[in-house]
């Protein structure tokens, strides 16, 4: 087993900062770190698929003069573009929240907003 | 019936599009912005019931956009299942009627066309979600409608409104990070993202990596609909957003994870290379946990909402058992009560946001007598909680019965027995709902002198009433409706 | 202590099973992999001239998955319309500011300043470069808008709110920022008008042109959209 992932470098590299992200959310009390490690998370994901594209001595797969096979897969790099603009989206919408919950509550502490409610 | 292929694509595309201009219709007037709205919504339903009229007569059909082959564009894939949108267009639909009145008072003047835009994209993202045949387009509609849920709950600006959605947003995320996880490791097994082609390519795929994507897009999916040891973000979500919020998001938005599961289901059981027996004694028992303590922790609510929310975890719990249970009768009971328990949460969650509207008041001990000032409401709350309870005609019956009758057929009557158990204590707290409604001493004598809400209010929570009335005795349309495509699901399994 | 032993051995059974499912997956960076023998080879052979693009990834986005993109603009859009559902507040629309207008309430140097003034032109350049070779060169709308937009934040910071304010107009606001998933829309309606499919870019030799020009109108469009989203944004936070 340990040979595979030895070969699989990339993808057990993707656990790694899974777990290193899942640490942060579960640790962490401050909504934005809370947030930032989600963050990780999502990056490790996308590290993930990204990783499932490439191929040995691959080329950016694109075509026109001088180009060469053999080409990285194009597929997941579409994919992940998409996943970070929903990643993006998401950090917006979360940065807006912990705005106006530091508004109205002058903290971001999730152990003493959990004592508030 | 209409067959142009391209009215698919338009299902999503025209609506989707239409909502996204709707601050720009609207201009900041709230007027102009819920008739835009109510206007999307017409247009969506008329597309949808040409679809659904489609379905019915020829079975599942698809459309690929672009003119381009199965997996190498994407597919929509129209079935049973996705006449889901019926209902989507409905509740949405009424929603949005009920809304008018209701948001002038409940939410910040210049937030109201953006209140319209997301409840739309909200609710074109499930059309969208419901038909689309990409693992990777269900994930793109996931985040639209998730994103747009979370500022729902946080658009009343209420104290505890923001942390509820935060708290939501952070759940949320997490299991759409899973489901695109899982959605990678298939990519890498199968090199594809159509679901039937990858359901296809499944066979001799390594077994660890096939275990985990499916553990953990059910995980993902299981965390969207609030099964019971996650669904910690659903009751106060649920209960601080504006009421037809809550009916959306209870009434449908849940529903989006127990879509995804039938997906998943559907993808599992057509190739026959993963084993689902484990994930579904999982499913069997969280299931049946999820309605005995939903119905457990709703007992002792006094906030009317907040008694709703967690009411939807126990009837998540029947959905998810009816389809863990992998028998004719329980996948049947569970699809249907998708539809039924949509029509009888919104009844009830419209019923109580005309009341809470009118009232200002929010517990059961304050509302004590409001059935003598606000008759219809209350009436058609109680025939909401007469049909959630399951009491014969009215809709919630036929479909508990088959759910009960699937567990008898997998040859587990345990199950059917938590399931009358779990129907004895929703009993019990709705009674004690309408108990305080009619017969108790008002606490305040003022709460006499309250009128019916306006008629954009009590129309549409009548109407679902009647819904739920109609829907009892026609109980066997859907169940016939959903069963080819049921039975077309079981099959590999050998006839369940 | 017995909290972390616990997030530990969490960790460790979240992480044990994702790691056997790593090393059981197809061989990192081998052709042989179906991700690389299925449905890419397609893409890879016929993306040129069937998607209209040398730039094999935009191919995929624009084109054989751009329903998948129509939707991802979408996204966009929603985050803008959930930031200012959260954030705006009774009685004021906040690009008019409560707080009074003037300088920027932070001091900003004067280094930055002239900075952000003398590269701003080459910025504005280099974004409509990246916008339009999307096709040809990495890049495209998404990129080149998140740099126009991120030019647009620069500049408010050390401009004066009204001259900052002046930057994007007003009018066609709410115009500009749906511009995504607009031009998706009528690309989309274009194609199923002319060829019978929506979102169909025409594939003939002939047609070429009209395929470049439906990939430049998707292109502009989400760059004008993602900046003026990403910009709105901005301002909402900022007159918080």
């Amino acid at each position: 087993m340990l040979q595979d992932l030895w070969h699989n470098l990339d993808y057990a590299a993707s656990v790694v900062l899974f777990c290193i992200g899942l640490y942060t959310v579960i640790t962490k009390s401050n909504l934005i770190k809370k947030f930032m490690g989600l963050n990780i998370m999502e990056t490790s994901v996308f590290a993930f698929i990204v990783a499932l594209g490439v191929v040995d001595g691959g080329d950016a797969p694109i075509m026109g003069a001088g180009a060469e096979a053999p080409f990285i897969n194009p597929l997941p790099q579409a994919l992940i573009l998409t996943g970070i603009v929903v990643a993006v989206s998401t950090t917006a919408l979360a940065l807006s929240l912990i705005i106006r919950i530091w508004k109205q509550t002058g903290t971001i502490e999730a152990d003493e907003l959990r004592g508030m409610e | 019936m209409i067959t142009w292929p391209p009215l698919l694509a338009l299902l999503i595309a025209v609506p989707m599009t239409s909502a996204v201009l709707t601050p720009a219709i609207a201009r900041g007037s709230a007027r102009r912005a819920f008739w835009w709205a109510l206007a999307v919504m017409s247009v969506a339903s008329i597309i949808a019931a040409m679809l659904i009229i489609r379905v019915s007569h020829e079975g599942p059909f698809s459309y690929v956009v672009g003119g381009w082959v199965a997996p190498y564009g994407i597919e929509l894939r129209f079935d049973e299942f996705s006449a889901a949108i019926a209902i989507i267009c409905l509740l949405g639909t009424l929603a949005i009627i009920f809304s008018k009145e209701y948001v002038t008072h409940a939410i910040a003047e210049p937030r109201i066309p953006y209140y319209y835009t997301l409840l739309l994209l909200n609710l074109m993202a499930m059309i969208g979600f419901t038909v689309t045949g990409d693992l990777f387009n269900l994930f793109v509609f996931m985040e639209i409608l998730s994103l747009s849920g979370y500022a729902l709950v946080a658009v009343s600006g209420e104290r505890i409104a923001e942390m509820a959605a935060f708290k939501y947003l952070v759940m949320g995320a997490v299991s759409s990070l899973l489901v695109l996880f899982s959605i990678g490791l298939l990519y890498a097994l199968t090199g594809s993202l159509n679901m039937a082609d990858v359901a296809e390519r499944l066979d001799g795929a390594a077994a660890a990596p096939l275990a985990v994507a499916f553990a953990c897009i059910t995980l993902g999916f299981m965390v969207k609909s609030a099964v019971f040891p996650l669904h910690v973000w659903l009751p106060d979500a649920h209960a601080i957003a504006p009421s037809p919020i809550s009916a959306v998001l209870s009434g449908l938005v849940v529903k989006v994870g127990i879509i995804g599961m039938l997906r998943v289901y559907q993808i599992a059981y057509s190739s026959g290379a993963v084993d689902m027996t484990g994930l579904n004694t999982v499913l069997m028992w969280l299931g049946a946990i999820s309605i005995v303590m939903g119905a457990f922790f709703a007992v002792f609510q006094d906030d009317i909402k907040l008694m709703l929310a967690y009411s939807t975890i126990s009837n998540i719990g029947y959905i998810v058992m009816g389809l863990g249970l992998a028998s004719t009768y329980g996948v049947i009971g569970a699809s249907v009560h998708v539809f039924n328990h949509a029509l009888i949460k919104a009844t009830l969650f419209l019923g109580a946001g005309a009341i809470i509207h009118q009232t200002g008041k929010r517990t059961l001990s304050d509302l004590a007598g409001v059935g003598r000032a606000m008759p219809f409401t209350v009436a058609a709350i109680s025939i909401g909680a007469i049909s959630i309870v399951g009491i014969p005609p009215t809709a919630g019956f036929l479909c508990k019965w088959y759910i009960a009758l699937g567990a008898m057929q997998a040859g587990r009557p345990f199950f059917a027995f938590a399931l009358v158990f779990g129907a004895l204590f929703i009993f019990i707290y709705y009674i004690r709902m309408v108990n305080a409604f009619y017969f108790q001493k008002p606490k305040d004598p003022s709460i006499l002198e309250v009128h019916e809400a306006p008629a954009t209010m009590l129309g549409p929570t009548l109407l679902l009433a009647a819904l739920c009335l109609v829907m009892g005795v026609f109980g066997r349309l859907p169940l016939s409706f959903i069963e080819p495509a049921v039975n077309r699901l079981l099959a590999p399994l050998g006839g369940g | 202590m017995m909290r972390r032993a616990l997030i530990v051995v969490l960790l460790i059974a979240v992480a044990a099973p994702l790691m056997l499912a790593m090393s059981q997956l197809p061989p990192h960076g081998s052709p042989e992999t179906p991700p690389y023998t299925h449905v890419s080879p397609y893409y890879l052979e016929h993306g040129a001239e069937e998607g209209g693009a040398e730039n094999i990834v935009t191919s995929v986005i624009l084109n054989y998955r751009g329903f998948d993109t129509q939707h991802e603009v979408t996204v966009i859009f929603t985050a803008m319309a959930a930031v200012l559902a959260v954030l705006l507040l009774a009685g004021s629309e906040p690009t008019d500011a409560e707080d009074a207008p003037g300088e920027s309430p932070v001091p900003v140097s004067v280094v930055v300043r002239f900075i952000v003034r003398v590269l701003a032109p080459f910025i504005a350049l280099f974004s409509a470069y990246v916008v339009l070779n999307g096709h040809i060169t990495p890049g495209g709308g998404f990129q080149g808008g998140t740099i126009a937009g991120a030019l647009v934040i620069a500049l408010s910071l050390v401009m004066s709110r009204e001259e900052a304010d002046a930057l994007l107009p007003r009018k066609p606001e709410h115009l500009l920022q749906a511009a995504a998933p607009i031009a998706f829309f009528l690309t989309g309606v274009a194609g199923l008008a002319l060829f019978g499919d929506y979102l169909f870019f025409p594939r003939d030799e002939a047609f070429r042109w009209a395929a470049v020009l439906m990939l430049t109108v998707i292109e502009v469009g989400i760059g004008v959209g993602g900046a003026s989203v990403l910009v709105r944004i901005f301002r909402a936070m900022r007159a918080d």
